[in-house]
């Protein structure tokens, strides 16, 4: 007994007593500055992930492709299922395709004849993606893109056909990617074809509901939801998702991206949407300036 | 009765207690690095177990200067920062937890492990409610409550498996008498 208590006491001595303190005491003052000052530690947060993740970089890729080839492997055993599935999918694809065929040939007929330019400043960085957040609480991927790319916070983040997120967060050589689905991201968006607009609001499940429509009624599972660009988070026009029910009747977006599957990145370049500022100077109730545009064109 | 002074064994660990620090480091990384590896990027509905956490308390509980308390607070600060937890928090609560129980079982080493996994379950379920408790307080955005309730849950039911990998493959056992006065004796 007398034993006991003196390896105990090895334990509960009083320089212990103080380093365990003053460790506590530091532990509570991150907190705290975090609390209080939160982007310089979030920005200290990303230093750190910039040093470690990709210093692990050489050993995540293989294990990941392994764990990746084992769950294929599974899958072959549903592969009866799945062909039917693929063959009766496909049937139906054949119809879309044909469609799909006519109207590129009538989108290109007439945006040659309009002239049309698609935006030449929207270009994009792909990255690839390191490691996702590692808890089941939040939804963010990081990218091997950071700073050194001229990667900024708030550019969106789009896989090959859909909305995934926006940059929040970058180091050096990484930048950390807020997926839709994350409970603290919100995005405005506008559903096609009513032109309502509404924020698409995540809340850590795989479709994101829809908040803070003007007219439910105008709505139907099925419509498409872009990005409408408000308040310049993100370029206009990035395809989201569709509409879709859930059991409890709430709006929800099923979306493009391929969630299951996220691995190259495009962050688009995005230098502020432009705003129209003046009336126009058609209408000129100003004399200055009606003498002025005078001069301009003498 | 009194011949070892207290202390002797903290001031002069041996090579073979750094090289079970060393290993206790390497095994929260790993863990880490499972956990970043990016496989699911679909939102779960469950939470699996929070195996650092299990690990801490199962080799403090077994050796306590295996663990030190600055290993403890760097391993879970650092995974607070890449997990995107609010920094500080849970390392703060973990390394008391640990501590108390250590206070609590050090150097019983006739104590059944039901005891031990009980009390485990109470530190477990203090740390989930005053980690909540301190962020509801401090209006911080939350984990949604099943999801941390069931991590919580799953860490309690993983225990004893955790229990049977830190003895069996580490070899991080309670000293048994004759071992702790072997030590003694060396030193």
């Amino acid at each position: 007994m007398a034993k006991d208590r003196s390896q105990r006491d090895d334990y509960t001595g009083p320089l212990r007593r103080l380093l365990l303190g003053v460790v506590c005491l530091c532990l509570l003052a991150v907190f705290l500055v975090w609390r209080i000052d939160s982007p310089r530690v979030e920005r200290f947060r990303a230093q750190v992930t910039d040093t470690v993740v990709p210093s692990m970089g050489w050993a995540m890729a293989p294990v990941t492709g392994f764990v990746n080839l084992v769950r294929d492997f599974q899958s072959y055993q549903r592969l009866a299922d799945q062909n039917r599935e693929l063959r009766s999918e496909l049937r139906q694809m054949r119809a879309w395709k044909e469609a799909a065929l006519q109207l590129e040939q009538e989108n290109a007929r007439l945006l040659d004849l309009n002239n049309v330019r698609l935006d030449p400043r929207l270009t994009f960085v792909t990255g690839v993606v390191l490691a996702d957040s590692g808890s089941p609480f939040r939804q963010s991927v990081l990218l091997n893109v950071g700073a050194r790319d001229g990667i900024m916070d708030g550019w969106a983040a789009m896989d090959g056909i859909g909305l995934v997120g926006r940059i929040s967060g970058t180091g050096k050589n990484t930048a950390r990617v807020i997926l839709l689905t994350d409970a603290s991201s919100s995005v405005p968006a506008l559903v096609q074809p009513a032109g309502q607009s509404a924020l698409v609001a995540g809340d850590n499940t795989p479709a994101p509901l829809i908040d803070f429509l003007e007219n439910r009624d105008l709505i139907r599972p099925g419509d498409r939801v872009v990005s409408s660009g408000d308040g310049g988070v993100f370029p206009a026009g990035l395809l989201i998702g569709q509409i879709a029910v859930d059991s409890a009747g709430r709006l929800r977006v099923r979306l493009s991206a391929d969630y299951e599957r996220l691995k190259f990145l495009r962050v688009l370049r995005h230098l502020g949407t432009e705003a129209v500022t003046d009336p126009g100077n058609i209408v000129l109730s100003d004399p200055d300036a009606t003498a002025q545009a005078g001069e301009d064109d003498g | 009765m009194q011949l070892r002074k207290p202390g002797k064994t903290m001031d002069k660990p041996t090579s073979q207690t750094w090289i079970m620090r060393v290993w206790f480091l390497a095994l929260a990384m790993l863990i880490m690095f499972f956990h970043l590896l990016p496989l699911d990027t679909l939102p779960r509905r469950w939470a699996p177990p929070d195996l650092l956490i299990a690990f801490v308390f199962a080799w403090a509980l077994r050796r306590p200067d295996f663990v030190p308390v600055l290993s403890i607070a760097a391993v879970m600060l650092m995974a607070d920062l890449m997990f995107q937890r609010p920094p500080g928090l849970l390392a703060l609560l973990v390394l008391l937890g640990t501590e108390n129980l250590r206070l609590r079982f050090a150097g019983l080493r006739d104590a059944s492990f039901a005891g031990e996994w009980i009390s485990v379950c109470i530190v477990l379920v203090a740390i989930t409610v005053a980690n909540r408790l301190v962020l509801a307080l401090l209006a911080v955005q939350q984990a949604p409550l099943g999801l941390s309730l069931m991590q919580m849950l799953m860490t309690i039911a993983v225990y004893p498996l955790v229990v049977f990998i830190t003895q069996s493959l580490f070899g991080v056992r309670t000293l048994a008498p004759s071992d702790a006065d072997a030590r003694a004796a060396r030193a």
